[in-house]
């Protein structure tokens, strides 16, 4: 081979070299290209891009989502909340809190006015037609909140009295029968609003009060001389986050990060707001076969 | 009883806040609608035709509409159309067309009630528009718009209590997160009740005094 060929040979090799390369970089450009557009209709990418969490949620009820005496907005929804801003910035205070009333959740989810509602919300497959679901992180139910001076404090002696147990419960479809599933002969009052159901079992009107378990726990755990857990729950529901749907990474994206903080290697926080707003400790979790 | 007080007590500085902030929206309510009721009220009665037509379609598709809906409409319907106000800007703007629509309707009843005669003497010893209005027409008219405005004041300051519903935390909502975190409604209520009187009772004691001070024209 001539000095010349092997030039030439070379400057071919160089050549084919350059196209290759060129090629490849058009795939990985291609790629990089579809990965953001994939990415980039997805509230993940805006959330992360604009570098705070926006969280649609209340401040009157205790312990979901209530101001604490500092005036600071604390609760179990609001801790799931900086959960996710701690998995999204490695900050849980990087999320801005939309106070909206509980009617407001849907529709602030559906016009974009928040990322995520975080409200003490039922799932329900009513809901799930219209916002979607991610993995639920409480399971709630209904239970009754006796009083310790009363003369009926636990569930046995609430079923013991009979049609003389008296019970109130707020107002509601069905609230009358939801009683009666568990006390068939109670006397059943339907109050107003959630507090004066409690205050109905405060004045003596009432042996019982038929309320959530998770304000049972919050109440007995705050204030032991003037509330007792009779100690049973009925008719489980499912506390959820909602956000829009037809997005499969933000979806998957607050699944994850729930799941994680729930069963996962970050618990830190979900355990402490649990034993705080409900008095109990998270069961401990087995490792091996994933159960949950 | 020492216990009410107690949680009463323990429950005012929570409220502060609150309290500022219905304030607040009252203020900037009653302040716009005012102007702004008056220049449409008076476009009402002397625009022309076309004007008069469109501030009565106004006035009564507005009034047709109930508050709540009318908040609704604003908070959602507008940032399709590109404004997207926060929940504070919103709900003053909804209160705001409303109480608007009601103080034009106070000047049309209060100017129209001025007998025809007082602006054609106005007329005849060479006073322009602007200055019949000012001089013969508003002082006069001023005393019959009084009452009912005030009256319209103290509405603004209890519907106020609508802006809770966007999540603004005003009074009536600050009352609500301390009864969320104590489960005690009662001297909260109670509290809240004692509020809302004294803002409203110094407002009318206020229109009194207003009103003395207008009646010094006899008829």
């Amino acid at each position: 081979m001539t000095e010349n060929s092997k030039r030439r040979e070379f400057l071919k090799l160089g050549m084919g070299g350059a196209v290759l390369a060129g090629a490849a970089a058009a795939v990985a450009l291609s790629a990089q290209k579809a990965v953001a557009q994939s990415a980039e209709n997805s509230l993940l990418r805006t959330v992360i891009d604009r570098g705070h969490l926006i969280v649609g949620t209340g401040s009157t009820n205790a312990p979901w989502h209530f101001e604490d005496e500092a005036g600071k907005l604390v609760g179990m929804d609001i801790t799931m909340a900086k959960i996710l801003a701690k998995g999204l910035f490695d900050d849980e205070t990087k999320v801005e809190f939309v106070l909206q009333d509980p009617a407001q959740r849907i529709p602030n989810i559906v016009t974009g006015k928040v990322d995520i509602t975080i409200q003490f919300m039922t799932m329900s497959a009513n809901r799930a037609q219209l916002v979607a679901f991610p993995r639920p992180y409480y399971v709630e139910g209904v239970s009754l909140l006796s009083s310790p001076n009363g003369k009926m404090k636990s569930f046995e002696e609430l079923t013991a009295g009979g049609a003389n147990t008296r019970i109130s419960i707020l107002q509601n479809v069905g609230a009358e029968e939801a009683v009666h599933k568990v006390l068939p002969e109670a006397q059943v009052m339907q109050i107003d609003t959630q507090a004066n159901v409690i205050a109905a079992l405060e004045a003596g009107r009432v042996d019982g009060a038929a309320v959530d378990l998770s304000t049972v726990k919050w109440l007995v755990a705050r204030n032991p001389e003037k509330y007792a857990d009779s100690g049973f729950a009925w008719e489980s529901m499912l506390y959820g986050a909602a956000l829009r749907q037809g997005d499969p990474d933000w979806l998957n994206f607050v699944s994850t990060t729930f799941e994680i903080a729930m069963f996962g290697n970050d618990t830190a926080l979900y355990d402490a707001a649990f034993l705080e707003y409900f008095g109990t400790k998270v069961p401990d979790r087995k490792t091996g076969f994933p159960s949950h | 009883m020492a216990q009410l007080i107690d949680a009463i007590v323990y429950a005012i500085p929570y409220l502060m806040s609150g309290l500022g902030m219905t304030l607040l929206v009252s203020l900037i309510v009653v302040v716009l609608s005012l102007v702004a009721g008056v220049v449409l009220g008076v476009g009402l009665i002397y625009g022309p035709l076309s004007l008069r037509w469109l501030i009565r379609l106004l006035t009564d598709s507005i009034r047709g509409i109930p508050i709540l809906v009318l908040i609704f409409a604003v908070y959602y319907g507008l940032p399709p159309l590109g404004l997207n106000l926060s929940s504070f800007w919103a709900a003053v703007l909804a209160l705001t067309l409303f109480k608007t629509a009601q103080v034009i309707e106070y000047t049309r009843g209060a100017v129209s009630s001025i007998p025809r005669g007082q602006m054609e003497a106005a007329k005849s010893i060479g006073l322009i528009f602007g200055q019949r209005l000012r001089y013969v027409i508003f002082p006069q008219a001023t005393r019959r718009f009084l009452p009912p405005w005030v009256n319209g004041v103290t509405d603004a300051v209890k519907g106020s209590a609508l802006v809770s519903l966007l999540g603004v935390v005003d009074l009536m909502q600050a009352i609500n997160q301390v009864i969320g975190r104590t489960y005690e409604p009662m001297p909260l209520y109670l509290l809240g009740a004692v509020m809302y009187f004294a803002i409203n009772y110094s407002l009318s004691s206020l229109s009194r005094v207003l009103e003395r001070r207008y009646a010094y024209i006899k008829e």
